[in-house]
């Protein structure tokens, strides 16, 4: 309690903000949360930044460096300088020339482009804003920047800086030129089992280092095992991360499990395959991959496959890590024997069959499967409490007799089963680019923003925004700008 | 405002008599630009076309500081004397009383604004200025955004002038070279589309990775890297000779904002918008900022003497600043006892 003292002009008695006007309101949440967010990095920045200049005196200590200590330091100061100018660099679409579109879904799209300055290619995920926040997903895409911003392995894909303007929100993340394991299924129908134990490895080591980092990915599929030009594997699409933050959390899935089965909801101009009604056999495959494709395709809708999606999910029972740990193993069923367990012609009878999967899981009689990978699979695809990684995490899978012979830590040095072949940088030949729409820039977006300078951009923002507060508010502390080790 | 007092001032934080001036705090710290072709410049040099006779030269000069006299002084006068000095209005501002004077974060500000070793300075001060620009532009955009009605909650009539208080105003040059006054949203107009125009321009904050260098480090032997007579502040990274100048009248301008943001508008808006804590945390990264990297002379910080002198008192600045040291401790523990918290 503050005593009132004559000494100073009084405080009024209340504070008063409704006596101001709605741009005034909202101008206040935006400064309020900028303030907050410009001392919560700046401190973060700082305190990494004292972490390099340690390790840069340390390093100059070691008397075998002897006269390459200039060097070092004069890197070392070179490469400070190049992020404190990165930082400073207004991030806008017309840095970047877009090459090619590589990926699509619902919220955005996934173009393959070359930045101007220093002339190497990147993927831009560009994210339009009117959809987020129709569809209420902001929390999901505050979560993919906030997972992918905090992690710094090797088994995650790089998300160098994130921008916006007025209708998207763009990431900028590095390039990984050899698709995802979607296409490599889609190519090859099934692995032998040493690869799947390959992928599968590789897999677990990737979803550990975001469960290190607090951080569960929910949407452990196919379409996010990205592969890199060495054939090795990375993690992608955060949308669904839940991190310990409350914002992160959604009943998105329990909703859609209280709606009615879909009359349709086939992806149009497919022709469906009623999974249902035919058999699974091995000699169905190329069924299989017409609807891998189709599945494609449904990535482009607002719900995405529930595949490879854990029961507890659903359910609304409150689920934890060994989430993802269902979804490892609902990959390496499909990678063995061809389709994921819950395959259905439609949405609604994955959801169905994924809530009753006591009844619903098998093993096809015609597919072989080794003893050791068949109860890996049961480990995995399990009650949450019995599952495998649920008490002693990835240790407790890569134990399993299916990985006997592993050296995990050392995954990343062996060769890859299928290493991609690239003509240049820009390749994209492991990406369904022709399945894509191709056009100029961005679609349904601002293709640059053209025209405007620097200086008349800020001048004119003064005076007026031509961004509703209501678009921008949502998105503060959205921006992120990574030190990277490459500046040198 | 009587010269005894801006006198006195600048005495006490050991500025020359020379910078003691006339009612209108309308100093020349650095050098005008004559390109725009409306009004033409922000700092009201009077009809003066050149920067010859300005503080500021291409290499900046330690900026008058005399920590030994500010404190001799202060042994002879009490704290009530001095914030009498300030000639501030009774009663004190809002802002001045201790507990309002408080933050959004913890712990030492200079973290933030202290150079890294291997940075060269003019790269750290783009990188601060930039900065600074983006946390002031959010305060500015509550006070000077319209509402529907086309009010804003800064105009014409609640501030007719651009002030601080009642001791200070602002002007600004027009094309001609002749100090006007302004409504402090109009001076905010053009002071924020002049500083944009700065920051923005690449041959003055280049963002090209490739020009970059880093600070020299005095312990490793063969760092040689002066080149002769010719040296200013940013140089090996490719910023220009003013740049550092420029730099300084940003400071400056920033700073006449935030005066007259806490002395026109501290509890309308900001008190009752919740955003009072953020005003001061920027405001007192700031003030650290501007001075440890001599961007800020002692004496341009007039207006808001008395929260300075606070947060040293207080302990918000850390004793080893440049900030604290520019600070009247006597008068800050005098605010302190009469906000009953010393």
């Amino acid at each position: 309690m503050i005593m009132d003292n004559f000494e100073f002009a009084p405080a009024p008695p209340q504070r008063c903000p409704e006596a101001y006007g709605p741009r005034a309101n909202n101008n206040q949440k935006r400064c309020f949360q900028l303030a907050q967010a410009f001392f919560k990095d700046g401190v973060r920045r700082a305190r990494e930044r004292n972490e390099r200049q340690l390790d840069l005196e340390r390093r100059l200590e070691d008397p075998a460096v002897g006269p390459r200590r200039e060097q070092l330091w004069k890197l070392g100061g070179m490469s400070e300088a190049k992020y404190l100018r990165f930082l400073r660099t207004k991030e806008e679409l017309s840095n970047y020339i877009p090459i090619k579109t590589i990926g699509k879904g619902y919220f955005g799209e996934v173009k393959l482009v070359r930045k101007k300055q220093d002339g190497k290619v990147y993927a831009l995920k560009r994210l339009a804003k009117t959809e987020m926040v129709s569809h209420e997903q902001l929390p999901r895409v505050r979560a993919e920047r906030d997972a992918l911003a905090e992690s710094d392995s090797e088994w995650v894909v790089k998300l160098y800086t994130t921008f916006q303007d007025s209708t998207s929100l763009y990431l900028l993340m590095e390039y990984l030129p050899g698709g995802d394991l979607m296409a490599l299924l889609i190519k090859y129908q099934i692995f032998s089992e040493d690869i799947t134990r390959f992928y599968a490895a590789e897999m677990i080591m990737a979803i550990e280092a975001i469960h290190n980092l607090g951080f569960i990915h929910r949407d452990i599929k196919p379409d996010n095992i990205l592969i890199d030009r060495e054939g090795h594997v990375k993690l992608a699409d955060f949308g669904l991360s839940k991190g310990f933050s409350k914002s992160h959390d959604h009943s998105y899935y329990r909703e859609l499990l209280q709606k009615p089965a879909p009359p349709n909801n086939k992806p149009a101009n497919r022709n469906s395959v009623n999974l249902d009604e035919i058999a699974l056999t091995v000699s169905n495959r190329a069924q299989i991959n017409e609807w891998r494709r189709s599945r494609r395709l449904m990535a482009y809708s607002a719900v995405g496959t529930p595949d490879y999606i854990a029961p507890e999910l659903f359910t609304g029972q409150g689920y934890s890590f060994e989430i993802d740990w269902w979804s490892l193993g609902a990959i390496i069923y499909e990678c063995l024997v061809g389709w994921p367990p819950f395959a259905s012609d439609n949405s609604y009878d994955t959801y169905r069959k994924i809530v009753n999967w006591r009844q619903t899981f098998f093993f096809p009689d015609d597919v072989y499967l080794h003893p050791n990978a068949a109860h890996l699979i049961r480990s995995l695809i399990c009650d949450a409490s019995s599952r495998l990684g649920s008490r002693g995490g990835a240790a407790e899978i890569k134990a399993h007799p299916f990985f006997a012979g592993v050296d995990f830590n050392s995954l990343r040095r062996i060769e890859a089963p299928f290493r991609p072949h690239l003509e240049s940088d820009e390749d994209t030949s492991c990406f369904p680019v022709d399945e894509l729409p191709q056009g100029e820039g961005f679609s349904n977006g601002p293709t640059n923003t053209n025209g405007t300078n620097g200086h008349q951009a800020t001048a004119s923002n003064f005076q007026e925004e031509e961004v509703t507060p209501e678009m921008c508010l949502p998105f503060i502390g959205y921006t992120f700008k990574r030190f990277e080790k490459t500046f040198m | 405002m009587s010269n005894l007092f801006s006198g006195i001032n600048a005495r006490l934080r050991g500025a020359t008599a020379k910078h003691a001036d006339k009612d209108k705090d309308s100093k020349p710290p650095a050098s005008p630009t004559t390109k725009d072709g409306f009004l033409a410049s922000p700092i009201s040099v009077k009809k003066s076309k050149s920067s010859s006779n300005l503080v500021v030269s291409t290499k900046l000069p330690p900026l008058p500081t005399s920590p030994s006299l500010s404190q001799t002084i202060s042994l002879s006068a009490t704290g009530e004397e001095i914030l009498a000095s300030y000639r501030l209005p009774k009663p004190y501002p809002l802002w001045l009383n201790a507990n309002y004077a408080k933050h959004i974060v913890k712990g030492n500000f200079m973290t933030l604004s202290a150079r890294p070793k291997v940075v060269e300075q003019g790269e750290w001060i783009a990188h601060q200025v930039v900065e600074h620009w983006r946390n002031l532009w959010n305060f500015i955009q509550v006070v000077y955004a319209k509402e529907q009605d086309g009010k804003s909650i800064c105009n014409i009539n609640t501030c007719p002038k651009m002030s601080a208080g009642p001791n200070h105003s602002y002007t600004w040059l027009n094309s001609r070279y002749e100090p006007i006054e302004l409504p402090a949203h109009e001076y905010m107009q053009l002071m924020q589309r002049w500083i944009s125009g700065k920051i923005d321009d690449q041959k003055l904050f280049p963002t090209d990775p490739q020009t970059v260098s880093y600070a020299p480090n005095p312990s490793i032997a063969n760092t040689t890297l002066l080149t002769g007579g010719d040296e200013w502040i940013g140089k090996r990274s490719g910023f220009p000779k003013d740049f550092a100048s420029i730099c300084q009248t940003i400071f400056l301008q920033m700073f006449r904002v935030y005066a007259h943001l806490y002395w026109a508008h501290f509890v309308d808006p900001f008190y009752h918008l919740n955003l009072e804590k953020q005003l001061n945390s920027c405001f007192c990264h700031f003030i650290l900022t501007a001075t440890t990297l001599d961007m800020l002379k002692p004496s341009a910080l007039e207006p808001m003497q008395p929260l300075i002198d606070l947060w040293a008192a207080n302990g918000t600045f850390p004793p080893d600043s440049k900030a604290y040291e520019y600070a009247n401790l006597k008068a800050g523990n005098r605010l302190l006892q009469l906000a009953g918290l010393a």
